[in-house]
C-alpha cells in the first residue's frame, strides 16, 4: 500500500473533473428522490429540479401496497439461492483444481477460463428452451439455475487463485493426521479463504440482484417477479404516475444501500472481485 | 480453535441453499396449483374486468379465477412465451386476427363452437360482425370481453378555442392547423411513438381514406407486391409531410403509449390532438376526471382525404378484445373459465360498468342503456361509429402474423423517423409477404 | 469434487452454446414445433441490412464507451487514490451508481430526459430541453452517456486500486529530479497502470457487446432503429417477432464477435489473463 504522500499541492484539473463528475452522478439521484416525493399535480406543474412545495410519501405507500415486499422477498430468495449454490460448488471445484495437480484438473481450469468469454445474452434462447422442457418456466428456480451456472467460472477462478496461496504443508500435515478431502475442505480451506468467499459472494450476489434478462424471459407471473422486473412492470402499471415509479426505484435500491453503508469495504472489494490488483 | 464455527457457517450456507430450492419449487407455476387464471391489460377497461373477477370469485369459491393485469407491450411478449412454454393462463386475452390464427394452428386454444351449440346464449348476445373476429375457418375460438375500440381523433377543446380554430374535417384542414398551434407553442399532435403501434393508426386510416379497404385486403391475402399500392405510397408521403411540418409533439419517438404519457400531453394542454383507440377515454377519465367533467375533451372522426376512394365512415381499430380458453389448461380450470364466460362476463352489471367507464360493449340491444349512461354523447358517438361503419378494419399488426406485424411496426417507425422513404418502406414490406 | 460445478456449467452454459448453433438451422416460432431450415436463417439474417446496422451500432457503442470511460475513470481513480477525508467521501458518492440495477437506472434517466415532463422544464434552460431520446442522431450518444454513468464508478475503482499499488518511492525519486506533476503522470503513473488499463479495457470492450437491459428499458432500440444494438436485435427478433431461428443466428454472431474480441485483445497486448486474475 504505497501512497504518494509527497503530493500536497492542490490538483486543480483533477478537482474540477472530480466535482464535475460528482454533479453528473448526483443529478439523476437527486431528481429521482425529489420526484418520488411529489404529488401528481406537483409533478406536472412545478420545476422538476426544485424541492416540492408539499412533499408527500404517499407514493411510497402506493408502491408498498402493490406487492413490493413480495418482489423484494423473491429477489432475496433468488440472490441467496444463487450465491449459496455458486459458492458451494465453486469452492469444491477450486479445491479440486488446486489440490489435484493432474491433467484433468488443468483442463477443468481451462474450461472455466473459457467460460468467462461466453456472453450470457447469447444463450438465452436455448436456456429458455431447456427451462420450459424441464417444466421450470415461471419459477424462481428457473432464474437461480442458469444464473448460478454463469457465475461459476469466475467464482472458481478467483477461489482457486486464493487456494494456491495456501501452503502445501498445511494440507500435508492434515493428510498425515488422516483427514479426508471433505474434512480438509471444511476445517482448513474454508477458514483460510473466508475473505475471498465473502468477496465472490458479494460480487455474484449483486449480479443476480440486479439481473434483468433471465427474469424477463424465464418468469411471467407477479408471484415470481423479482425487483428489477417489478420496476419495469410498475412503469406500465402506474402509467403516468412517474412519482410512484420513481418511489419504487428508490425502494428497490434501499436494501443494497443499507448493505453498502454497513459493509462498504466488503461490498467494494466484492464489486471488483478478481479484477482489482 | 474456531473450526467448529466455520463448519457451522458452511453447513448453514448449504442448508440455506437447500431451503431455497425447496421453497422455490414449492411455489412453482401458476397453472399447476393455483386454479384458473386470466391475463388482461392495464388501462382501458381494466376496472370493469377487475370488478367482474372479484365478484365472480366472491360468489364462486369453487371455481375462482386469478386475474393478472399487464401493460400492453409487456403482455404481448409475455403471452407468446407463456403459450410457447405450455404455461398459458386459462383465459387468454387477445385481438383475433393473425395471432389467434397462430394459436389455433398450434392447437393452443379451445374450439368453443361445441359450447356455443349447447349454450347459444353464450354467443347470441354479441353483434355478429364483432363475433366474426373471434372465428377461424367458421369455428369460434374467442369471445368479446370488453368495449368496441374504433380509433378516434381526440382533441383538447380548450386549446382549439384559445387558438380559435375548428377540428379538422379534411387532411388539408389538419395540415393547416399544424402551424397555427405551433405558433402558440402547442404541439399539434400527441403520439406515443416509442410504442410504435400508435403510428400504425395513422397509416391504417390514411390508406383506407385514400385507397379503401381493398388495399389492405390484398396484403392480408398475400398478393405479391401488395405493399407497393399507390395508396400506400401516397399515405406514407403524407405521413412524412406531417412529420416534416412538425405535426407531432417534440420527442414523440421517446414517448411510450404504455405509460399513457401521450394522453397526459393532451389533458395537460401540451398537445392539441391525439389519434387513439377509444380506450383513451376511460384512461383519461381515470387519470384526469376533471378534464372530462369540464367537457374539455373533444372527439371526431379521422379527416377525409380529398379525392380518396375510401368511405369516410370506415373505421379502424379493434372490434373488441377477446377471451380464448387455453387448450393446455386442466379440466377443472377449463370448466371454471367456461362458466365464467357464460355467467360472469357481459352480464348486466358488467355492461353497466363498461358503459359508465366510457366503453361500448359489442352487445345487441343496449340503445336504452346508452341513453341512460353517464356520458351518453360519447357512448352514442362510439356506438354509431361502429354500428354504421361499412368497414371496421382490425389493426394490421394484429391481422397479420406476429413476424409480419413486427416488421410492419419497425418499418413504419423508420418511416416516421425518416430513416427510409415511402418507396423503401414498400420494398421492405413486400419481402414479408408470404412469410409465416 | 469439480463435478457439480462442471455439471451446472455444462448444462446451462456449454449445452446452450451448442444449442444456439443448432437452433440457427431450425425454424421455430416459439409456439409450435421446430422444423429443419438448413441455411435459410443464415441467408435471411446475413441478407438483412438491419444485421449490419445492429453490428455497427454495437461497434460504435463499444469504441465510444471506451473512449469516454477510460480517461474519466483513470483520472478519477488517480484523484481519489490519494488519501484525504473529503476524497473518501467523494468515493462513497461516486460508487452509488454501482448499487443500482440497469432497470432502475434506465427508468430514472427516462423520466429525467422526458422531453415534456422531465428536466427540460427546469429553469427554462434551453440546453436541457433537447429531444434526448427521440432524436435519432442524439439517442445513441445519450445511451453511451448513460452507460458511462453506470460503469465509470467500477472502472474508477479499478484504477484507484491500481494507483495505490504504485510504489511511492518512484514519485519521491521523480520529485528529487524536479519532474512536474504532468511529467510524473505520463512517466510514472501511466506506465505503472498498464495492467490495470488492459484489464479495464478488456472488461469494457467485451462487456459492451452485452449491454441489453439498459438499452431495452431506456429506448427499446428506438427511435427507429437508432439504438438497436446486436443483443437487442437478437432479443426482439426472437421474443417479439417470434423468429427463434434468426435470433439464434444473431446469437452465434454475438458469441463469435465476443470470442474474437477476447482472443484479439489477449494477442494484441500479450495479455496474461491468468496472472491478471491471480492478482485478485
Amino acid at each position: 500500500m504505497a501512497v504518494n504522500v509527497t503530493r500536497t499541492r492542490i490538483n486543480v484539473p483533477g478537482g474540477v473533473l472530480a466535482f464535475g463528475w460528482l454533479l453528473v452522478v448526483l443529478l439523476p439521484v437527486y431528481y429521482v428522490v425529489l420526484t418520488s416525493l411529489r404529488s401528481m399535480e406537483g409533478f406536472y406543474s412545478s420545476n422538476p429540479l426544485l424541492p416540492p412545495a408539499e412533499p408527500t410519501v404517499d407514493n411510497y405507500g402506493r408502491v408498498l401496497e402493490d406487492d413490493f415486499l413480495r418482489y423484494l422477498l423473491n429477489s432475496v430468495v433468488v440472490t441467496l439461492g444463487t450465491v449459496a449454490i455458486t459458492v458451494t460448488v465453486s469452492l469444491m471445484a477450486a479445491y479440486y483444481v488446486v489440490r489435484n495437480g493432474g491433467r484433468l484438473a488443468g483442463l477443468t481450469y481451462k474450461a472455466f477460463l473459457l467460460g468467462l468469454a461466453i456472453p450470457l445474452q447469447a444463450t438465452i434462447i436455448p436456456v429458455y428452451y431447456l427451462i420450459t422442457r424441464a417444466h421450470l418456466y415461471d419459477t424462481l428456480l428457473a432464474i437461480i439455475l442458469p444464473s448460478a451456472a454463469f457465475a461459476i467460472p469466475l467464482t472458481v477462478i478467483i477461489l482457486a487463485n486464493f487456494l494456491r496461496d495456501v501452503p502445501g504443508e498445511l494440507f500435508e500435515s492434515m493428510r498425515l493426521d488422516g483427514a479426508g478431502h471433505w474434512r480438509m475442505l471444511f476445517s482448513l480451506v474454508l477458514p483460510l479463504v473466508r475473505p475471498a468467499v465473502v468477496t465472490v459472494a458479494v460480487y455474484d450476489g449483486l449480479q443476480v440482484w440486479n439481473g434483468f434478462l433471465y427474469p424477463l424471459i424465464l418468469t411471467q407471473s407477479p408471484d415470481q417477479r423479482v425487483l428489477p422486473l417489478a420496476l419495469w412492470s410498475f412503469q406500465g402499471q402506474f402509467q403516468v404516475d412517474i412519482p410512484a415509479v420513481l418511489a419504487a426505484v428508490v425502494l428497490s435500491t434501499l436494501p443494497v444501500l443499507a448493505l453498502y453503508i454497513v459493509g462498504r469495504r466488503q461490498l467494494v472489494s466484492g464489486l471488483t472481485a478478481g479484477f482489482g490488483r | 480453535m474456531t473450526l467448529g464455527k466455520r463448519r457451522t457457517a458452511l453447513l448453514s450456507t448449504g442448508l440455506a441453499a437447500l431451503l431455497t430450492l425447496v421453497a422455490s419449487c414449492g411455489s412453482s407455476g401458476p397453472g399447476s396449483a393455483g386454479g384458473a387464471s386470466a391475463w388482461a391489460l392495464t388501462g382501458g377497461d381494466e376496472q370493469t374486468l377487475r370488478t367482474s373477477f372479484e365478484n365472480w370469485n366472491a360468489d364462486h369459491s369453487g371455481s375462482r379465477i386469478n386475474a393478472e393485469f399487464f401493460a400492453n407491450d409487456a403482455y404481448k411478449q409475455k403471452i407468446r412465451t407463456a403459450i410457447g412454454a405450455g404455461d398459458a393462463p386459462t383465459l387468454i386475452f387477445g385481438w383475433g386476427g393473425g395471432t389467434l390464427q397462430q394459436w389455433v394452428d398450434a392447437d393452443k386454444v379451445m374450439d368453443l363452437s361445441g359450447q356455443i351449440n349447447d349454450n347459444p346464449a353464450l354467443a347470441d348476445r354479441f353483434l355478429p360482425s364483432v363475433l366474426e373476429t373471434g372465428k377461424i375457418d367458421g369455428k369460434t375460438y374467442a369471445l368479446p370481453n370488453n368495449g368496441m375500440q374504433p380509433v378516434i381523433l381526440y382533441y383538447n377543446k380548450e386549446l382549439f378555442d384559445r387558438v380559435g380554430v375548428e377540428p379538422p374535417e379534411t387532411w388539408d384542414d389538419l395540415m393547416a392547423l399544424v402551424p397555427k398551434f405551433k405558433q402558440q407553442n402547442i404541439a399539434p399532435l400527441s403520439i406515443g411513438g416509442q410504442s410504435k403501434w400508435p403510428q400504425l393508426m395513422w397509416e391504417e386510416y390514411l390508406v383506407d381514406r385514400i385507397g379503401g379497404p381493398e388495399v389492405f385486403n390484398a396484403i392480408a391475402e398475400g398478393e405479391p407486391g401488395a405493399w407497393s399500392h399507390p395508396a400506400i405510397l401516397e399515405a406514407n408521403r403524407k405521413i412524412q409531410q406531417l412529420v416534416d411540418a412538425g405535426g407531432f409533439v417534440k420527442g414523440f419517438n421517446s414517448i411510450a403509449s404504455d405509460s399513457a404519457a401521450d394522453s397526459a400531453l393532451l389533458y395537460t394542454g401540451k398537445a392539441a390532438m391525439m389519434l387513439m383507440g377509444s380506450w383513451a377515454y376511460p384512461t383519461i377519465k381515470d387519470s384526469a376526471p376533471e378534464f372530462i367533467a369540464e367537457d374539455k375533451l373533444g372527439y371526431t372522426t379521422f379527416p377525409v382525404v380529398e379525392g380518396g376512394k375510401g368511405d369516410p365512415d370506415n373505421i379502424v381499430g379493434n372490434p373488441s378484445n377477446f377471451w380464448s380458453v387455453s387448450a393446455g389448461a386442466g379440466e377443472q380450470e377449463k370448466q371454471a373459465a367456461l362458466s365464467y364466460l357464460k355467467d360472469g362476463m357481459m352480464n348486466d352489471s358488467y355492461v353497466d360498468n363498461l358503459l359508465s367507464g366510457g366503453s361500448v360493449p359489442p352487445v345487441k340491444g343496449i340503445e336504452d342503456k346508452l341513453a341512460g349512461a353517464e356520458n351518453p354523447d360519447y357512448l352514442s358517438f362510439v356506438y354509431n361509429m361502429a354500428a354504421e361503419a361499412p368497414n371496421f378494419q382490425l389493426s394490421w399488426d394484429q391481422a397479420l402474423t406476429p413476424r409480419q406485424g413486427e416488421a410492419l411496426l419497425n418499418n413504419l417507425d423508420q418511416l416516421f423517423t425518416k430513416q427510409i422513404t415511402p418507396e423503401q418502406f414498400s420494398a421492405n414490406m413486400n419481402k414479408t409477404i408470404g412469410q409465416q | 469434487m469439480a463435478v457439480p460445478a462442471l455439471l451446472f456449467f455444462g448444462v446451462f452454459a456449454l449445452v446452450p452454446l451448442v444449442g444456439v448453433v443448432l437452433l440457427s438451422f431450425v425454424s421455430w416460432d416459439g409456439i409450435s414445433g421446430m422444423s429443419w431450415a438448413g441455411l435459410v436463417n443464415w441467408f435471411n439474417v446475413l441478407g438483412d441490412s438491419m444485421t449490419y446496422q445492429a453490428l455497427w451500432l454495437s461497434v460504435q457503442v463499444m469504441v465510444l464507451s471506451w473512449l469516454v470511460q477510460t480517461p474519466i475513470s483513470m483520472l478519477l481513480g488517480v484523484f481519489i487514490a490519494a488519501r484525504g477525508r473529503y476524497r473518501a467521501l467523494l468515493g462513497v458518492l461516486y460508487f452509488l451508481p454501482m448499487l443500482l440495477s440497469s432497470a432502475a437506472i434506465a427508468i430514472a434517466f427516462k423520466a429525467l430526459l422526458d422531453p415534456n415532463f422531465g428536466m427540460s422544464l427546469a429553469f427554462g434552460i434551453e440546453a436541457f430541453a433537447q429531444d434526448w431520446l427521440g432524436d435519432r442522431d442524439l439517442a445513441l450518444y445519450v445511451v453511451i452517456f448513460v452507460i458511462a454513468w453506470q460503469f465509470v464508478p467500477f472502472h474508477t475503482l479499478l484504477y484507484q486500486a491500481g494507483v495505490r499499488q504504485i510504489p511511492a518511492s518512484l514519485y519521491e525519486a521523480a520529485e528529487i529530479d524536479g519532474a512536474g506533476r504532468v511529467r510524473q503522470f505520463f512517466h510514472i503513473t501511466l506506465p505503472q497502470l498498464r495492467y490495470t488499463i488492459i484489464t479495464s479495457s478488456t472488461l469494457m470492450l467485451v462487456g459492451s457487446l452485452t449491454y441489453f437491459d439498459l438499452v431495452y428499458v431506456l429506448t427499446e432500440g428506438g427511435p427507429g432503429n437508432a439504438t438497436r444494438i446486436l443483443p437487442l436485435d437478437m432479443y426482439l427478433t426472437g421474443f417479439r417477432a417470434n423468429n427463434m431461428g434468426a435470433a439464434s443466428v444473431l446469437a452465434v454472431l454475438l458469441v463469435g464477435t465476443g470470442l474474437a474480441l477476447a482472443l484479439g485483445l489477449s494477442r494484441l497486448s500479450s495479455f496474461r489473463r491468468g496472472s491478471q486474475l491471480e492478482g485478485a
